[in-house]
């Protein structure tokens, strides 16, 4: 008699176990919270900014996502580790944001900046422009050079548009082209007036 | 006593059924560290189609996994999950060759493109300075300059296809950058023009070697002043010409250096432009064009034929406003050399294998 009420409190324990942990629902609201701050860190510009980053944090998502759905499909459910992996992308995801934002003032900084040198380049080059010989002489090679220099004027309006669309990236690379270019042709006219002798 | 004997058999049954169970398949571990290289490839790129599809092979296998992993440890059996993931792994094999295939070819294309407008530019420049009219080709070509610049940077860095969407705006700078130019060029491999140049040199020598007098025979294309003496050259100088200087000479300030047969008319030894020998402009053919030209309209009414064409000094690095320049030095040689009523003959091109024809590409 004794034996079988502790086998039946042993089986009470057991099923009482079984139904709590059996029962244990999906983290519904952390996996939308991690949902919702992945695909927000996504639109953020990760993709150009922090790629490998971005692709991290999708990852540990669908893990943190395929452990919600292995635990769901056991009978003894256990979220837990699924909670804590969602509750890593969300923060993740909030990490990602701050970083994406760093990168992205860095980049246009660096663009800010190579801007600035491609106009000064270019500001160089027309002053030189400005004072080479007039009339004959080498007037060629200046009205060729001065055709060069809109051409240069034309894609630095290019960057300005690039700068405005926050597409810093592409606005320092053009402004890096176009400031070697300027340099090149305020080489040509130094070269263009030491033939005539003008300072 | 007995429960005791109960549980202790429960935890032996326990620990001997989680000893025994399957450990996950290697080919899981392989398979994600598979996904990476091929994403780090650039397989998004290269082959997002194969990627695509390797990445749905790869969920299929994951959730023959996630189903396994769902069962109590002693009755999983992962060999159905292990299979799926081995044929992942081969597809993902082959979709990381296509993608390194893929990129291969895409850098060698792009290579071949940055050279090809790079030469492009690069004729076009020089053609435009044959025929001093950089200023007309120059703007659209520093402005696919600065995009193969660009595209040289990021194939440098491996990012070609960013690399090739700078190249695909090229061509529409480059294609501006030869019209404004091929009007004019079109005058120095035309068949038709050059038959006609080379006919007024030929009469011009041969009149030079039946006299034995001296004779000048300016080339366009060559940027060349040749002074013969009985029909023999003694002298070549290279010469600056008009603004537009490689159009014949229509009217009044169109900075156009004329063509066709003249003579000197007078000799200038005091000319702003150090010395001068000023030629026959306009002669009948010119005033006949001009007056055709009036008559259709092409030129404005209170526009004149224009005048005073000198071959003078200076310095050949000029852009005139249709004379032909020399340096000084070379201009005091000639001054010296030629007379009143020596002949003057100012040609496009004197062959078929000019300058301009072979930057071209003609014969």
């Amino acid at each position: 008699m004794k034996d079988s009420l502790k086998i039946s409190t042993l089986g009470l324990v057991v099923l009482a176990l079984l139904f709590v942990v059996g029962c244990a629902k999906q983290p519904t609201e952390d996996m939308e919270k991690a949902n919702a701050a992945v695909s927000a860190a996504a639109a953020g510009g990760a993709e150009k900014y922090a790629p490998a980053e971005a692709k991290a944090l999708k990852d540990s998502l669908t893990a943190a996502l395929d452990e919600v759905k292995a635990e769901d499909a056991k009978y003894f459910k256990n979220f837990d580790k699924a909670k804590g992996m969602l509750t890593k992308a969300s923060a993740d995801a909030e990490a990602l944001k701050g970083t994406i934002a760093k990168k992205k003032e860095e980049a246009k900084q660096k663009a800010t900046a190579t801007q600035g040198e491609a106009k000064a380049a270019l500001e160089d080059a027309k002053k030189l422009l400005a004072k080479a010989p007039k009339g004959k002489g080498t007037q060629a090679d200046i009205e060729a050079m001065k055709a060069d220099v809109k051409g240069l004027e034309d894609g630095l309006a290019e960057v300005q548009k690039l700068f405005d669309a926050e597409d810093y990236l592409q606005a320092a690379s053009k402004a890096t082209a176009i400031k070697d270019k300027a340099a090149g042709v305020s080489e040509q006219i130094k070269g263009a007036m030491a033939k005539t002798g003008k300072k | 006593m007995v429960f005791r004997r109960e549980v202790f058999l429960g935890l032996l049954l326990f620990s001997i059924a989680g000893c025994s169970a399957t450990p996950l398949p290697p080919e899981v571990k392989l398979a994600e560290v598979q996904e990476q290289s091929l994403w780090g490839a650039g397989a998004t790129v290269y082959a997002p189609t194969e990627y695509d599809s390797y990445k749905t092979g790869l969920r299929k296998a994951k959730e023959l996994l996630l189903k396994e992993e769902a069962r109590l440890k002693w009755f999983r059996q992962y060999w159905p999950a292990q299979d799926e993931y081995k044929k992942v792994l081969a597809k993902g094999e082959r979709v990381l060759k296509l993608v390194e295939e893929r990129k291969a070819e895409k850098s060698s294309s792009v290579r071949a493109r940055l050279q090809l407008y790079a030469n492009r530019v690069e004729t076009s420049g020089r053609l435009s300075s044959l025929i001093n009219e950089g200023r007309l080709a120059r703007r659209s070509l520093t402005r696919a300059e600065i995009l193969i610049r660009e595209a040289r940077a990021l194939y440098a860095e491996g990012k070609y296809t960013e690399a090739e969407a700078r190249l695909a705006e090229v061509p529409e700078y480059l294609s501006a950058a030869e019209e404004a130019v091929s009007p004019i060029l079109s005058r120095f491999v035309d068949k038709n023009h050059i038959v006609m140049w080379q006919r007024w040199v030929e009469e011009t020598v041969a009149n030079s070697k039946t006299t034995g007098a001296y004779a000048i025979v300016v080339s366009k294309v060559d940027r060349s002043l040749i002074l013969y003496r009985a029909g023999k050259p003694i002298m070549t100088y290279n010469v600056g010409l008009g603004r537009n200087g490689s159009l014949d000479k229509l009217h009044a300030g169109d900075g156009a250096t004329p063509e066709g047969k003249y003579y000197i008319t007078k000799k200038l030894p005091r000319s702003r432009y150090y010395k001068a020998l000023l030629i026959n402009y306009p002669n009948e053919g010119d005033r006949s064009r001009f007056a055709q030209a009036k008559q259709k309209g092409l030129i404005p009414r209170r526009v004149g034929i224009g005048g005073l064409v000198e071959i003078h000094g200076g310095g050949k690095d000029g852009m005139t406003y249709g004379c032909v320049a020399l340096e000084n030095m070379q201009m005091e040689e000639l001054y010296s050399s030629v007379g009143v009523g020596t002949p003057v003959t100012i040609v496009g091109a004197i062959d078929h294998k000019s300058g301009i024809a072979k930057a071209l590409g003609g014969s």
